[in-house]
């Protein structure tokens, strides 16, 4: 149906009409009916846009110069021809209206379009088809440019056909301008000629397809038409080659190509390395593998690794112990069953368990016992005492070597059982009548059952030791034994009192001199008498005691400082009575008038004093070749003297518990049995194991636990030494230890080294701790 | 005498003085060991439980007692095995049965000096509240008020100068005949590089572990070989290998030179073969982690490969004095090495000094302005990083970086120099994760650019810190990460191919935001350096000492 066409004026009288005004009036006029207009524009803005659907096609032409957004928020049915050049943002939101340019387009051309058909007769400024979208309720947006674009072409593109024609372009090297496609995800661009910049993170070029090609043909004769250069239709459609087509990447694409351009170990191996050298800048330095190590490692990568430690250290109770007693595997084997054969190993090392370890040491052992801080330690005393009955042990055949022991004390005679046990010939020269030594002649008998270290001695003299009893070694002995015997040990201990030089010191009796006289039954008569000990130590203590026995009315022990310890003979000493009085140093002794006078001015009513502040060996028999200090023999550790043929031990090298003496004798013999036999001696040297290895949390507390021998045994922690009990490995998650038997009936504990993380739980767990974590060097 | 602590762990301290609590799961433990096994500290360790349980299962009461012996994992409470919260325990437990707790109330500076050894360690200053760089805000958003550019499709020049920049009229250059500039005869025009303004600030080979460090360095060249971001680092006191001195990468390289002067031999001796220039020679003064506190690196970290780089005998400890032995002014100390050390590279290298923060950093830089050879300043504040130092001197030394900068770039701009002698802020930027915020704070304070340590440690090499207290094992040479350490077995397990792959990642991002910050602003041609009124802070006080807006 041919209509009229209705004129609309840009000027009314003279003067530019308002862009609202031309507005109203071309909506108007539409309304009205009119489908044909001619707009004669003057700059008015938005012309052409926002003609809603009637069913029609409403043809606007445009003559004059336009404003901006030309045709913005176009409806479809519209068409819109403008004869010339628009102004910036043609077909701004572009819903569907036909635009028809004959001329060039500004910036912003089809800036957010997103349907209709811009034709355009020349090319595009900046910034064209810029966020243009694509409904798929609708056929897509077409754009097309004759010449070219202007920079920024195609930003943020999510939809429709751009068609770049080339022809003529402004810049010949480029026809979509400076950095094209920024951002665009959508819609496609066919384009012919060269293009540079575009964003190619965005988009890629790719070639048309039969399909591209298709549709491009079919399209372009109604644009070209349109804009009037159709006779450029054979240029444009002489091949699909003088064409690109720009697409975007798909949102698969893009994440694919997230990340590095190179991945880096290709750069390293491709470029680093090429240039610094293989393995780096630090490749001549390093010597390790260039792998990665995961944080949990094991073998050798590890930071620790555990070892079975068996029996490394000595259990506290075997270190404390002076003798040296292997208290832990009596009781391992007592635990096991072989009572006798517990009890013999305590004989091996020992010749009077019963009355050593039974009553008068003071058991260092148990003071040290790890069970102790459990309940209470083991009772060594008791197990001592077990040995009284035990026979004495087999001596080894004879060796043909001798031994000339001097004193038949502790250390004498310790020394003595080990070399007669070991079979070699022992002479024994003993100065007094009776073997013992102080055990026998110093010691109080109220201490003990004298019974029980007569027992003792018989049993040491059925080993087969030469006693010369009653024989005092002097200068000429010495010389005699010496040179009898392949090796000499001096035992003769310390018997010469120590006096002090004070006025009236004459008057003064030795303690030891009044032990000895009171064990052979000739104590003094002391009934009522005032005794006054100058010394406050132990055996001060059991001279006190003593005097009590023997009636005296008071004792009163002085010392010029307080006594060292306090121990259980001062507390049965001051149970009869004594007094201990210090500081206070004797200044004379008055017996005419029984007053001992101190310096501090005071004094004491006095019948009897007894001076007891130790002994001093008397040496008088040694050779200058057997070096002395201050009095008493110097010795290595193994006993041994200046003459590498002369040993000595006990308290002629040095005053001290009966134990140490027993100790010293057995590891002088045992260095002297090396010595005869050409072996080596291997002293013990292991430390005692910290407490804190043995974990007391698995054994129940029994605190008023009775003796008795196995139960006993069996609250033996086994410090130190492994009892088998499979915990480690139970609890490694890794499996990583394994138990072996031996041949010999013994077994170990291994670690698998390629299975251990070195995680330290073996040792933790491990009741006895025998398992240590050690550094994995 | 029985030891006291035997009795009942009198005198132990308590697990509540300790900076943190490893919470143990019984439930969820499998007693696999993963933890006690990585555990840096040896702080947890398996241990035997004893369970006493009294029943009365009868309807009238009847005791009976259960004893159970179980194993588990338990806290050490030795002052010297102390959990650091480093957390790797949790890393690698299978069944999350384990995890350290901060305890906030602890008391563990009172203990930490037994030996009468004050605490050291490595880290940053522990104090995790907001620093002042992380208070400032880009406040001036020019939408319409000015160009508006888009970071994302907007080509910006996120590139700073390093050098000596000539204002046009004393640059010694004419016009010559052919109308072509050329430079007069014996004329000095001082050397310029154009960088990236993130650095990566100086850490040693030595402090670093050989994986960590060659991982960096290969970021670095990554990010100029293969993405265009001029990023560069500097080599830190510790010398360079000669592969990589020989090698063209060196000119993305810093070299340092300190009190300890350690591998600079090396260096010289190597002078001839090298292809290409460094980037630039920085003179280490100061430390912002540790002012006055000299460097050390223990005996058990110098091996082989340190030994060798560094030109020292192998296990001895290494000190780098606090101060240098034969500079006694800023005149004489900062003139000397800078002549010396332009000397060596022809005076074709820019030089500069790196001071830390402090009150008198205006009379380094006055100093530095009227001498021609400096090429910048580096100031080092105080919450910058270290790999072994005085507790004492990292908590409570040191000056903050803001005002300390700002307060020289101020003073460049009274001389009218605020476009010639560049200024470096280094020490606490990107502290809580806030990289390129930070940076750009600094530089519209008036940086040029940023120096970042730790936060590149964190980002590339899993650095396990945070601000409270945690980990700053660096200078035990247990680093859990394999950062810090020369120790093979922990070092191994850093591949340097990742880290470096995390420093191209953050450096890429981190000019992503520098756009993104810079970009409202309406500047991309160059850096808005000094631009301080596109910044804001809600504190009345900062404002006015840093001569900024105050804006609630």
């Amino acid at each position: 149906m041919a209509r009229e066409i209705t004129i609309i004026k840009g000027d009314l009288n003279g003067s530019r009409v308002s862009s609202k005004d031309l507005e109203e009036r071309i909506q108007e006029a539409i309304a009205g009916g009119a489908r044909q207009l001619l707009i004669e524009a003057n700059g008015q803005h938005g012309i052409g846009g926002r003609i809603w659907p009637r069913g029609e096609k409403v043809s606007i032409r445009v003559r004059g110069p336009v404003g901006q957004r030309l045709g913005g928020m176009g409806m479809s049915g519209t068409e819109i021809v403008v004869e010339g050049s628009c102004s910036d943002d043609v077909g701004w939101l572009n819903c569907g209206a036909r635009i028809t340019v004959l001329g060039d387009v500004t910036n912003g051309a089809h800036n957010a379009g997103a349907q209709g058909i811009l034709y355009v007769q020349g090319g595009g400024g900046a910034r064209c088809d810029t966020m243009t979208k694509r409904n798929p309720r609708f056929e897509p947006l077409q754009s097309w440019y004759f010449r070219d674009v202007g920079d920024s072409f195609a930003e943020f593109k999510a939809g429709g056909i751009s068609v770049v024609c080339g022809v003529d372009p402004r810049n010949p090297e480029n026809v979509l301008g400076y950095r094209p496609c920024v951002g665009m995800v959508g819609g496609t661009i066919y384009v012919r000629g060269p293009i540079r910049g575009y964003s190619t993170k965005d988009v890629h070029v790719v070639d048309l397809t039969s399909q591209d090609w298709e549709w491009l043909t079919e399209n372009i004769r109604p644009y070209l038409e349109a804009i009037d250069r159709l006779d450029y239709l054979d240029l444009l459609t002489r091949s699909p080659s003088d064409w690109q087509k720009l697409i975007a990447y798909t949102p698969a694409e893009r994440k694919a190509r997230e990340g590095l351009k190179i991945p880096l170990t290709q750069f390293r191996l491709q470029t680093w390395e090429k240039e610094v050298g293989k393995g780096g800048i630090f490749g001549e330095y390093l010597d390790h593998p260039r792998t990665v190590l995961p944080y949990i490692t094991t073998g050798a990568d590890r930071r620790l690794r555990p070892v079975w430690n068996n029996e490394k250290y000595l259990p506290p109770c075997v270190a404390a112990c002076p003798s040296g007693i292997p208290i832990q595997r009596c009781a391992s084997l007592i635990r096991g069953g072989r009572l006798k054969e517990g009890l013999s190993l305590i004989l091996k090392y020992s010749p009077f368990p019963a009355t050593v370890c039974g009553h008068l040491c003071p058991n260092l052992c148990m003071r040290a016992c790890t069970r102790g801080r459990l309940d209470r330690p083991l009772d060594m005393a008791a197990t001592g005492r077990l040995t009284l009955d035990l026979p004495a042990p087999k001596p080894a055949p004879p060796t043909g070597r001798r031994a000339g022991i001097i004193g038949g004390g502790p250390g004498g005679m310790s020394a003595a059982w080990q070399l007669a046990l070991r079979g070699h010939e022992v002479d024994l020269y003993e100065a007094a009548d009776r073997l013992g030594g102080k055990v026998e002649s110093c010691i109080p008998r109220e201490r003990m059952d004298h019974e029980v270290l007569e027992k003792e001695i018989s049993r040491f003299t059925e080993i087969g030791v030469h006693l010369h009893l009653g024989q005092r070694v002097d200068k000429e002995a010495f010389q005699e034994i010496y040179r009898d015997h392949d090796v000499v040990v001096i035992a003769c201990g310390a018997h010469q009192p120590r006096t002090m030089a004070f006025p009236g010191s004459e008057d003064v009796i030795a303690g030891i001199e009044f032990l000895k006289a009171v064990n052979r039954g000739d104590g003094p008569d002391l009934k009522g008498q005032k005794v006054v000990i100058i010394g406050a130590r132990n055996v001060a203590m059991e001279v006190a005691s003593e005097a009590y026995n023997l009636g005296a009315d008071s004792v009163i022990a002085v010392d010029s400082r307080a006594p060292v310890r306090f121990g259980k003979r001062h507390k049965a000493a001051r149970a009869k009575g004594t007094q201990i009085l210090y500081p206070k140093v004797t200044e004379r002794y008055d017996r005419g008038a029984r007053k001992i006078y101190f310096r501090d001015g005071t004094s004491l009513d006095a019948d009897m004093v007894i001076i007891s502040i130790g002994e001093v060996p008397v040496l008088d028999f040694l050779p200058r070749e057997v070096h002395t200090e201050r009095g008493y023999i110097v010795v290595n550790n193994m006993g041994q003297t200046s003459d590498l043929k002369v040993f000595a031990v006990g308290d002629v090298t040095r005053p001290g518990l009966i134990t140490r003496a027993i100790g010293a004798g057995r590891r002088a013999a045992e260095a002297i049995h090396a010595m005869m036999m050409h072996t080596d001696y291997q002293p013990e040297k292991r430390p005692a194991i910290p407490y804190d290895r043995i974990k007391l949390v698995y054994y129940e507390v029994f605190r008023d636990r009775k003796f008795i021998p196995e139960q006993e045994a069996n609250c033996c922690l086994s410090c130190g030494a492994c009892r088998d009990c499979h915990i480690c490995e139970t609890t490694c998650y890794h499996g990583a230890i394994e138990r072996i038997e031996g041949a010999d009936g013994g077994f170990e504990y291994r670690v698998i080294d390629n299975k251990c993380i070195g995680c330290g739980f073996c040792a933790a767990v491990c009741p006895c701790g025998v398992w240590e974590m050690e550094e994995n060097i | 005498m029985e030891s006291a602590s035997r009795l009942d762990q009198n005198g132990e301290p308590t697990l509540q003085d300790f900076p943190y609590i490893i919470e143990w799961r019984e439930d969820r433990c499998t007693r696999c060991g993963r933890c006690t096994a990585v555990c840096p500290q040896q702080a947890i360790e398996p241990a035997v439980f004893a369970q006493r349980i009294v029943l009365s299962e009868s309807s009238t009461p009847v005791p009976t007692t259960v004893r159970r012996v179980m194993h588990g994992i338990r806290q050490v409470r030795d002052v010297e095995r102390y959990c650091t919260g480093c957390g790797m325990c949790s890393l690698v437990c299978p069944n999350m049965a384990i995890a350290p707790h901060y305890n906030p109330r602890n008391k563990f500076l009172f203990y930490k000096n037994s030996g009468g050894s004050p605490y050291k360690r490595g880290g940053r200053r522990n104090d995790p509240s907001p620093s002042t760089l992380d208070r400032l805000k880009f406040t001036r958003i020019s939408m319409l008020t000015d160009p508006a550019l888009d970071a994302g499709r907007h080509e910006f020049y996120i590139r700073t100068l390093l050098g000596r920049i000539l204002p046009p009229d004393r640059l010694p250059l004419k016009v010559g005949d052919d109308n072509r500039l050329v430079v007069g005869d014996g004329a000095f025009i001082p050397p310029v590089r154009e960088i990236f303004p993130i650095r990566i600030g100086s850490m040693s080979i030595g402090a670093l572990s050989p994986t960590m460090w060659e991982g960096l360095a290969m970021g670095v060249t990554y990010l100029n070989e293969v993405e265009g971001i001029p990023v560069v680092m500097c080599s830190g006191e510790g010398g360079l290998p000669p592969r990589l001195l020989r090698s063209r990468f060196i000119k993305y390289f810093i070299p340092q030179i300190a009190s300890g002067y350690f591998g600079w031999d090396e260096i010289i001796h190597t002078l001839p073969d090298m292809v290409e220039d460094p980037c630039a020679i920085e003179i280490k003064y100061g430390q912002g982690a540790k002012p006055g506190d000299g460097g050390l690196l223990m005996a058990y970290k110098v091996l082989k490969l340190i030994a060798e780089i560094r030109g020292v005998p192998m296990y001895v400890d290494l000190a780098s004095p606090p101060t240098h032995q034969t500079k006694y002014s800023i005149e004489e100390a900062v003139a000397k090495m800078i002549q010396s050390m332009s000397m060596a590279w022809g005076f074709r290298v820019p030089v500069y000094p790196k001071i830390s923060g402090t009150k008198t950093a205006r009379a380094v830089l006055n100093n530095l302005a009227r001498n021609p050879y400096a090429s910048a300043l580096c100031i080092d504040g105080e919450d910058g990083g270290t790999g072994a130092a005085y507790n004492v001197s990292m908590d409570k030394m040191g000056h903050p970086i803001a005002s300390n900068i700002r307060d020289c770039y101020l003073d460049l701009v009274r001389q009218g120099k605020q476009n010639e002698l560049p200024l470096i802020a280094a020490g606490g930027i990107g502290k809580t994760g806030n990289l390129a915020a930070n940076a750009a704070a600094l530089i519209m304070l008036g940086a040029s650019a940023v120096d970042i340590g730790r936060y590149i440690l964190q980002a590339a090499g899993g650095c396990l810190g945070d601000e409270y207290n945690r980990c700053n094992l660096c200078n035990t040479g247990k680093c859990p990460r394999g950062i810090t350490t020369q120790n093979p077995r922990l070092y191994r397990r850093l591949d340097p191919d990742k880290v470096a792959e995390r420093v191209v990642e953050v450096f890429k991002s981190a000019e992503i935001e520098l756009k993104k910050i810079f970009a409202p602003m309406g500047r991309s041609t160059q850096l808005p350096i000094g631009m301080s009124d596109g910044l804001s802070v809600s504190d009345r006080a900062i404002a006015d000492r840093l001569q900024i807006d105050y804006a609630c």
